[in-house]
């Protein structure tokens, strides 16, 4: 009798995130893992090639190995030189080893086309979280209106790929959408704004879907609205009225099995993921890492509603789940019952 | 900066190719004096894909900051508290003459002054930085 025919051990999928400096302070805490003098002194500026940096590891325990790589640059350092962010962030992952997809954090998914000008230098696909940030915004929002008992949304960002691909979902779910700019609509049978402030006002429950924040005043909120928010800095800005809840939109939390070591943990301190979420744009490449895609869910401004739908079906299956979060608080449905 | 007024169809094509492709539009909606917020629903992070895809389609250099950077800083040499003095008024309708006098009223806010930007604005500066580039003043990538 032959002996049984031995498999090859199977590669677990491997993955990339990269990531930059938020501030000087968060560049010098970057270079403490690899004993960075010159970044943890302030005396170098972060933005020499031979400065990126690997930052820390995740695992989820029998599905993919991740690396996060960074660029010790703040976003003034990013947004000076374009071509130089995108020259860094190709050589970070380069110190990843051979991964199968590479994710994008903060700004780095927004120089250089939003990632385009990565995928093009760069052989295995790159993705920009825009997919995985809209199927937990998108899960979130549908959790509120359903404890809140609204059939009522307004978008703040409406134009921005991940506002677009949520108002498509939320118009075919049966939702009255309104939006903050004409060329919004995109022939959906929704209502127009024409600012932020006047489509935040109209609505019990507002998403937050613009990349960047500060564009609904605290007081145009109605008493009592909920806003789901994936802006940094937020969508709301001003004093608010107490009764107003503002949540995170794109908080995931996290199945059994993810591992992330001492750099990790801390990571996801100073990252503001807190111990026991990560916001969802992290685990896209892993997803993606694990699919049979050779394509990225998103990337430039392509996102369509079919691949965010796609996303979240291959998301589920590893273990992921869209989380409702105040700051590292998780809120429960029953929470936003209308008094 | 008045370009705009003779334009020159291979850098239009170029330049209406970098608006559409930042902003999620087809080539027929980008217009030379559309407004980029109002009109065409640009938001802050869509400047900075703009002045990259232009960037690249020209090989040259947008100034830091890019033309709004460029534009608040010539104006802040006008301005009172975020305001635009009568001085910094008429220094912004001389740098930006595509953009109507009317529209840069009293009592308008630095920070105001991206909204009345249109592809012309950029049309105009490309134009400008390409001019440059051809007589070695630099500016080029």
């Amino acid at each position: 009798m032959a002996p049984p025919a031995e498999h090859p051990p199977v590669a677990t999928p491997r993955f990339c995130f990269v990531v930059h400096a938020l501030s000087r302070v968060h560049r010098g805490i970057m270079g403490v893992p690899g004993a960075r003098m010159g970044l943890i002194g302030q005396w170098n500026s972060g933005t020499g090639p031979e400065d990126v940096l690997t930052v820390c590891r995740f695992r989820l325990r029998g599905v993919a190995d991740g690396v996060v790589v960074g660029v010790p640059m703040t976003p003034e350092d990013m947004l000076a030189d374009q071509d130089r962010a995108v020259d860094r962030m190709q050589r970070a992952v380069s110190l990843a080893g051979p991964v199968s997809a590479v994710g994008l954090g903060s700004l780095c998914a927004v120089v250089g086309g939003r990632g385009d000008a990565l995928a093009e230098r760069l052989p295995m696909p790159v993705t920009n979280g825009g997919a995985a940030t809209a199927w937990a915004l998108l899960q979130n929002v549908r959790t509120v209106c359903a404890a809140r008992g609204s059939a009522e949304v307004a978008i703040v960002g409406s134009r921005s790929p991940v506002g677009q691909a949520v108002m498509q979902w939320l118009v075919d779910d049966g939702i009255r959408v309104i939006v903050d700019h004409p060329r919004a609509a995109r022939g959906h049978d929704v209502t127009v704004c024409r600012t932020a402030a006047a489509a935040a006002a109209r609505a019990p429950v507002v998403v937050g879907a613009g990349p960047t924040g500060g564009t609904v005043p605290g007081d145009c909120l109605q008493p009592g609205s909920v806003v789901v928010d994936v802006a940094i800095p937020g969508t709301v800005t001003g004093p608010i009225d107490p009764s107003v809840r503002v949540l995170a939109g794109e908080a995931v939390s996290l199945p059994i099995g993810w591992e992330k070591g001492f750099w990790g943990q801390l990571y996801h301190v100073l990252s503001g993921y807190g111990p026991r979420q990560v916001f969802a744009c992290l685990i896209e490449p892993l997803v993606l890492a694990c699919s049979e895609r050779s394509q990225p869910y998103s990337i430039g401004r392509r996102l369509t509603a079919e691949d965010v739908d796609a996303f979240g079906i291959a998301a589920k299956k590893r273990g992921f789940e869209p989380r409702l979060a105040q700051g590292w608080r998780a809120v429960r449905a029953e929470e936003l019952a209308r008094a | 900066m008045s370009y705009h007024l003779n334009p020159d169809e291979a850098t239009w094509l170029k330049v209406r190719d970098a608006f559409a492709a930042a902003l999620g539009l087809e080539d027929d909606e980008v217009e030379m004096d559309g407004k980029l917020i109002e009109d065409l629903g640009a938001e802050s992070l869509d400047f900075l894909d703009i002045v990259y895809r232009l960037e690249r389609a020209f090989d040259i250099k947008i100034p830091r900051g890019g033309i709004e950077g460029t534009a608040q800083e010539e104006a802040g040499q006008y301005e009172v508290d975020g305001i635009l003095t009568e001085a910094g008024l008429a220094a912004l309708r001389q740098l930006m003459p595509e953009v109507p006098a009317a529209e840069f009223v009293d009592g308008m806010r630095v920070t105001e002054v991206p909204e009345v930007f249109r592809v012309a604005t950029f049309y105009n500066l490309v134009c400008h930085l390409l001019e440059q580039k051809a007589n070695g003043d630099g500016a080029t990538g």
